[in-house]
């Protein structure tokens, strides 16, 4: 990637103090419902601060804030977990300086800012179940409450499963059944749930909008797309997973700020009481961090402290490698071969109906290429931290590369294992 | 249609009108026209770039890039809030951000249209990419008067007074200038299918009370020829590719196909120098996306439109005259893209021509061959659920109007006689003409 030129960069910070609003820069990737919500409340608290956006996805947003002068921004606002943490190992924050005071330090197992208090989440968002409740009665299936309740055989082909190639969210998913039941128990419970569900390749909203449709009557989602949808009238519900995980969007003041004034009164903002009400604007429906907030929004509204309390929230985020591991190791081994996996387990569970014991068939294609020590492997977790990304596609990598030489290797252990599944099955005249 | 697709679009459709009280997605229905799973697509792809977040090049985010070097938001939803219209800052300091001003100086381009700004061209931009200054600020300074009607009620006016601040490329003397709101996005591929010959004819029909009513004829840039205007608060654009080719390299900064410069003028240097990523910025596919998708937003259907007190309103709508430029009804023609779109009734209200509408709203600045004080009639299709979809929402080009009555009170020119018999309705009548403009 090319980089700006430092005399554009320094004549652009000029450009800005030279004008008397004295712009402060924040670069987020957040929707344009929730910038303009929070630039137009901030204006109006302190009229003589103006912001402006500057926007970036999160695996965009590394290399502009590695830039000379950290590219003109005075403020990181994103929900990109490791993105502030890799730019606090390199000291790009300067200590945001504002009072905590009423800011947790963790909820669950997810910390809400880092020890010396660089960065600070301002808003959460869940993981969940995106349900239709009509759907559901015509299916005869009651509400799931976790993940194992997925595997009802009446929600066969009705769960929208976002593909975790495609959408940015799904590697987390997965991340929380790996981490709640374990690695293998997890991995099986995916191959199942793979072998159901339809994927769904497109973005978050429009998992909402099949279940909303009816077209699914389940869908695994993040809270504020489906509150949003059922704000709009859309005939959907959300629950959030007795074992959930939650996503903190942080806040980090640049160390190169030129208006680290403006940018602190930015921060002190988003943390206000004020500012964390504003999380439950119905075109943003986020988690507020400052607990007390909670009192004055509507009883419905989601507390996600209380939730926590009951043990609701104990993931604990991964590393950015981790996820890419387990987003790489669902699509060789369970998303490219998801209409033959699908096949297999519908086989399966006729067989099993039929009352055959098909544990062996199902071990085939349930036991993961890689065990949960050997992913653990500094060297294996080494290939995904240096993988390039474009967004919510990974670039492909090269056989010649010991990456693409490892999915290869998933790949080929889908494709004998599914094999010898269809084999056992064949035997026993399935 | 398949299941699947009737599925989905029968829960969008659901979704926006099964729940009377909640119907702030009623702007971003697909029209039930919509047949395909590949069309459906082509729908969600337009509406994914309708409210993507473009981004400064050169950025790994290839499909987004291409912000400024000059823009005023970064979003196409940013000025069209659900699909709806913007809105006009109340405060004079604060900044606009679903609104923008345009700008030219006296005479006309090489096609009758405006003649740019030579330095700051045809819309303040207040916003830079790193290395280029933004354009400056524009303010809004509210000037208030009192109207009172015949029966007594008053209602308080204001009126924009246009300033300027930060000018970052000099004094902007002798300049015309024009605020204007973000439009109402849905219902565009209907009116883009209503034929020029039922213009024309619209405009040549007699009409009551001194209406006239005239036809635009504007540039075409993709066909070389001055053809009839629809689309534009003045009806300066021909078709809707245009428009939104035109929207997209004014406010955001990004080149089509239609418009390949970067939006500098020859006096902008660091905007002539600014990195840019590949051109065009928006490829014609892309391009195509948008346009399949804001064809195919379907107007919200009329609520309640049997209900006695509606249909005494709509009476008295007729009665009024308002109905001689906002024309409840038209059919379309050949849509030149989308037979789907060809030969509908629809009932967008309006009758997309151009009238005089007095020296209150003229904004003294000629567009083609629209004067200063003509605009296009605005449809009322969907006025009825702004309150709902988009508070605060302002009414007419510059959004001075707060209330669907303001917004009648500022009419003159040819409307003025129609504005007369308003004002002078009792209340009770005036509210049923209320409950019918709300039943749109």
């Amino acid at each position: 990637m090319r980089r700006f030129k430092p005399w554009l960069l320094a004549l652009w910070s000029m450009s800005a103090l030279a004008a008397s609003g004295e712009p402060v820069v924040v670069m987020t990737s957040y929707p344009e419902e929730v910038m303009s919500r929070f630039e137009e409340a901030f204006s109006e608290a302190h009229p003589q601060w103006r912001v402006q956006i500057l926007w970036r996805q999160g695996y965009d947003a590394l290399p502009w804030l590695r830039q000379p002068e950290q590219g003109g921004v005075d403020v990181y606002w994103a929900p990109s977990p490791g993105n502030f943490e890799r730019l606090a190992a390199e000291n790009a924050w300067q200590p945001l300086g504002v009072d905590l005071r009423g800011l947790p330090a963790r909820i669950g197992a997810t910390p809400l800012r880092d020890a010396q208090a660089r960065y600070q989440a301002t808003e959460l968002a869940g993981y969940g179940f995106a349900s239709n409740p009509q759907r559901l009665l015509q299916l005869g299936a009651p509400t799931p409450k976790d993940w194992p309740d997925l595997l009802d055989p009446r929600l066969r082909e009705h769960i929208a499963l976002p593909d975790p190639a495609r959408v940015g969210y799904a590697p987390v998913l997965l991340d929380i059944v790996l981490q709640a039941y374990g690695w293998e128990r997890g991995w099986a419970l995916w191959s199942e749930l793979a072998g159901r569900a339809r994927l769904v390749s497109r973005g978050g909203s429009l998992v909402s909008d099949e279940v909303a449709s009816g077209r699914s009557a389940l869908g695994l989602s993040i809270d504020f797309f489906v509150a949003s949808a059922i704000s709009n009238g859309q005939p959907v519900r959300f629950t959030y997973p007795v074992h959930g995980g939650l996503n903190p969007a942080h806040i980090a003041i640049s160390a190169a700020s030129k208006h680290p004034d403006g940018a602190r009164a930015f921060v002190r903002f988003v943390l206000s009481e004020a500012g964390q009400r504003l999380l439950a604007d119905p075109e943003i429906r986020k988690l507020p961090v400052r607990p007390d907030v909670y009192r004055s929004l509507p009883a419905h509204y989601p507390n996600s402290f209380r939730s926590a309390q009951r043990g609701t929230f104990a993931y604990h985020n991964s590393s950015a490698e981790r996820l890419a591991l387990v987003t790489s190791l669902f699509v060789q081994w369970l998303g490219q071969p998801h209409e033959r996996l699908n096949a297999l387990w519908q086989r399966i569970h006729a067989g099993e109906a039929a009352g055959h014991d098909l544990s062996a068939v199902r071990a085939c294609l349930s036991e993961p290429p890689v065990s949960a020590s050997a992913a653990e492997a500094p060297a294996l977790l080494a290939l995904f931290a240096a993988r390039p990304s474009a967004g919510m596609d990974s670039v492909p990598t090269s056989e010649q590369e010991p990456l693409g030489q490892q999915e290869i290797a998933w790949q080929f252990y889908s494709a004998q294992r599914q094999a010898e599944a269809q084999r056992l099955l064949e035997a026993m005249g399935l | 249609m398949n299941t699947r697709c009737a599925l989905l679009v029968l829960g969008l459709l659901l979704s926006a009108g099964g729940h009377a009280e909640v119907q702030r997605e009623a702007f971003a229905q697909p029209l039930p026209a919509l047949a395909s799973d590949a069309q459906l697509d082509q729908f969600f792809k337009g509406r994914g770039l309708f409210r993507q977040a473009w981004v400064i090049a050169p950025s790994a985010d290839e499909s987004a890039q291409g912000l400024g070097p000059l823009y005023n938001r970064i979003t196409c939803i940013a000025c069209h809030p659900r699909n709806g219209r913007g809105q006009a800052p109340g405060d004079s300091e604060a900044p606009m951000r679903s609104m923008l001003v345009r700008l030219s100086v006296p005479g006309t381009d090489a096609h009758g249209g405006v003649l740019p700004h030579p330095v700051y061209g045809d819309q303040l931009n207040e916003n830079g990419i790193p290395g280029v200054p933004g354009e400056g600020r524009a303010h809004l300074d509210w000037q208030y008067s009192e109207v009172t009607l015949d029966d007594g009620q008053r209602v308080e006016l204001r009126e924009p007074r246009i300033r300027f601040s930060e000018l970052a490329y000099g004094a902007l003397n002798d300049v015309q200038t024009s605020a204007r709101v973000g439009s109402a996005v849905f219902g565009l591929g209907l009116l883009e299918a209503v034929d020029a010959q039922t213009l024309q004819q619209l405009a040549s029909a007699p009409k009551a009370d001194g209406v006239a009513g005239r036809v635009n004829w504007v540039w075409s840039v993709e066909r070389q020829r001055l053809e009839v205007g629809r689309f534009g608060l003045k009806a300066n654009q021909p078709d809707l590719p245009q428009q939104i080719a035109s929207a997209l390299h004014g406010d955001l900064g990004i080149t089509t196909a239609l418009y390949p410069q970067q939006n500098c003028t020859p006096a902008q240097i660091e905007c002539q120098q600014a990195e840019r990523g590949p051109q065009p910025e928006l490829d014609a596919q892309r391009l195509s996306a948008l346009h399949f998708y804001l064809a195919h937003l379907a107007a919200p259907p009329r609520r309640k439109r049997d209900a006695a007190p509606i249909k005494q309103g709509e009476q008295l709508f007729s009665e009024l005259g308002c109905g001689q430029c906002h024309i409840p009804r038209l059919t379309t023609g050949q849509h030149p893209n989308y037979p789907a779109l060809s030969r509908q009734p629809i009932e967008p209200y309006t009758d997309l021509l151009l009238h005089d509408m007095g020296a209150g709203l003229a904004d003294h600045r000629p567009d083609y061959l629209a004067s200063g004080r003509e605009w296009r009639t605005a449809p009322l299709w969907g006025l009825g659920l702004s309150e709902v979809i988009t508070p605060g929402a302002g009414y007419l080009h510059d959004g001075r109007a707060r209330t669907v009555t303001e917004a009648i009170l500022w009419h003159d020119g040819e409307a003025r006689p129609a504005r007369e018999r308003f004002s002078a309705l009792p209340a009770a009548q005036r509210e049923l003409l209320m409950g019918f403009l709300r039943s749109l």
